[in-house]
């Protein structure tokens, strides 16, 4: 019999990424030796193989690098349209340490300090989402009612 | 611009496919995989003319890598096939890897005749043409996917998106592209859409939006069926049926896992270019000298991408290069010449392999309504920028 499957915040590699999400806080893994933020959460740096890495607070700041509105969803609880992104999470200076485009590959050799998520865009007509939109994390539940660290247009962007 | 490239390792070019097999393709097939793989696998060794006691190689990752305790209720080939072989291949997916595989092993002497093949049927797939239901395996169950409702075709779409933004190709132009290889379906009476169309690129345009950029016939479809291919050595090749197709070149590039990291269009784009350089080099020739292209086409993009990527035109160029250009049968690249992913069929695991089937059709002249006149060699290819992986292979007759 198979077994149940492990509650988020108590899967190994990923659970203290999610148990900050339940607190609405967004982390990311960051590299003891060489500094490099990553994402996806995996066993070792992927620039240097140290193992020593931590989940460090994240800035919560990034820029919409792609997005695309889905309006055929994979199951049925997704409920159409919905606005999936990558977005390009800036840690230094806001946005101008995250750019549109470049290399944020975890053993690339790009050493600012942004790292990317796939994640939705809420809080925005779909329309209204662009490339180079400056976004701010806010969670908000998903279909099964967990917290998901989705992200909205920053308050310059409602000025622009 | 296609990388230079060293020659690592033997020359492939002793090596042949021998025979091909397809099962019937719909987008429900009754029964089970197993039952469709061997059937595809059998019409191989038939097509060739060779006896399966004389097969001791074999590679078939679905519905089973050969029987083995962990993967219970996996398919036991041997047993089935009625002997034991000295090479197993577990290759993910068939197509290009599977060949490439099987034929490294020829060449090391692991193995003479390896039969290559997959497919599906009996699980449940839903169709991309009305309700919502996805084939499972275009719904990545990563942990950071599947939380926001992604699937295969949107991680795609990301990628096309930055590149809609940065060269605004000519929408009309770009339909074009699914519009032409869709019509060389069909007319193909194997292909799933066979009699449905001719398409438009405004059929394209103003069928229903899946995943910006992308309407539903910019998208292949999710079907079942097998197909297969029988791998052996030059010489063992020449005494069957058929003229052998001998393996000119081939390579994979595995970028990162699939559907688990965010695809950005800087770090995928390229994916591919240095795979389909080191097949092209391996085969002594540059992109211009392909005949015929069967390209993965999982979506539109992806079409115009490969062909950027392999240095035919620059990026940002293609929708332009290939309107001038022309895929279809009178153009000078014919490109998917049985209908492709998008209309003969994509069963997810064979698919890979039906771009080979099609590619040995055309060098043995037997293509059909599809054929190009005096096709020689031909590329095929597997995966995409979307999957972080891409792999080619460079086929041609025997000379
Ligand atoms: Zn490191």
């Amino acid at each position: 019999m198979p077994a149940e499957p492990l509650a988020r915040s108590e899967r190994p590699l990923t659970g203290p990424f999610w148990e900050h999400v339940d607190r609405r806080e967004l982390v990311r893994p960051v590299c003891s030796v060489c500094r490099r933020s990553f994402f996806v959460p995996q066993v070792v740096c992927g620039r240097c193989q140290s193992g020593d890495w931590s989940y460090q607070p994240s800035s919560g700041r990034g820029v919409v690098y792609s997005h695309t509105t889905v309006h055929r969803p994979p199951t049925p609880e997704f409920s159409p349209p919905y606005v999936l992104a990558v977005v390009d999470v800036c840690e230094g200076d806001w946005p101008a340490n995250g750019r549109s485009g470049g290399d944020t590959d975890d053993y690339g050799e790009d050493d600012r300090d942004a790292w990317s998520m796939l994640t939705w865009i809420v809080g925005c007509e779909p329309e209204r989402v662009r490339i180079g939109m400056q976004v701010v994390v806010r969670f908000v539940p998903g279909p099964n009612g967990e917290l998901l660290p989705a992200f909205t247009p920053a308050a310059s962007e409602d000025a622009a | 611009m296609i990388p230079s490239v060293r020659q690592r390792g033997a020359s492939l070019q002793g090596v042949a496919i021998a025979g091909i097999g397809v099962t019937r393709q719909a987008r429900q097939i009754d029964g089970t995989s197993a039952a469709v793989c061997l059937e595809a696998a059998m019409a191989a060794l038939d097509d060739a003319g060779f006896p399966l006691a004389e097969v001791d190689g074999v590679s078939a990752r679905w519905p089973g890598p050969g029987g083995t305790v962990f993967h219970p209720g996996s398919v036991d080939w041997s047993g089935v096939f009625g002997h034991g072989f000295t090479w197993v291949g577990d290759t993910y997916p068939q197509g290009a890897p599977g060949l490439l595989d099987a034929a490294s092993a020829i060449v090391a002497g692991q193995c003479e005749a390896a039969l290559v093949f997959g497919g599906r049927a009996g699980e449940t797939v839903g169709s991309n043409s009305g309700d919502s239901k996805v084939a499972a395996y275009t719904r990545p169950g990563n942990e950071f996917v599947a939380c926001w409702g992604s699937l295969t075709a949107a991680q795609f779409a990301l990628v096309a998106q930055v590149y809609m933004h940065r060269f605004a190709p000519d929408r009309g132009r770009l339909a074009q592209i699914p519009a032409t290889i869709r019509n060389a379906g069909t007319v193909n009476p194997d292909a799933i859409m066979f009699g449905r169309g001719p398409y438009t690129p405004a059929d394209v345009l103003a069928s229903p939006m899946v995943a910006e950029p992308f309407h539903l016939l910019d998208l292949c479809l999710a079907s079942e069926g097998a197909a297969a291919m029988l791998v052996t050595t030059l010489e063992r090749a020449r005494d069957c049926r058929h003229a052998p197709v001998v393996v000119l070149g081939g390579s994979c590039e595995w970028r990162r896992q699939q559907y688990v990291n965010p695809p950005r269009y800087d770090d995928v784009y390229r994916v591919g270019a240095s795979a389909m350089g080191r097949a092209l080099g391996m085969a002594g020739l540059t992109a211009s000298g392909i005949d015929v292209f069967e390209l993965y086409d999982i979506n539109s993009f992806e079409v115009v991408r490969q062909f950027e990527t392999l240095g035919l035109c620059g990026e940002g160029e293609g929708v332009d290069y290939l309107a001038e250009a022309g895929i279809g049968l009178d153009g000078r690249h014919p490109t998917n010449t049985d209908g492709g992913l998008l209309s003969y069929s994509h069963t997810g695991f064979s698919g890979p392999t039906m771009k080979i089937v099609e590619a040995v059709r055309q060098i043995r002249g037997s293509a059909g309504v599809g054929q190009v006149p005096g096709a020689e060699v031909v590329m095929a290819t597997g995966a995409g920028s979307g999957a972080e992986y891409h792999n080619a292979v460079v086929l041609g007759p025997d000379r």
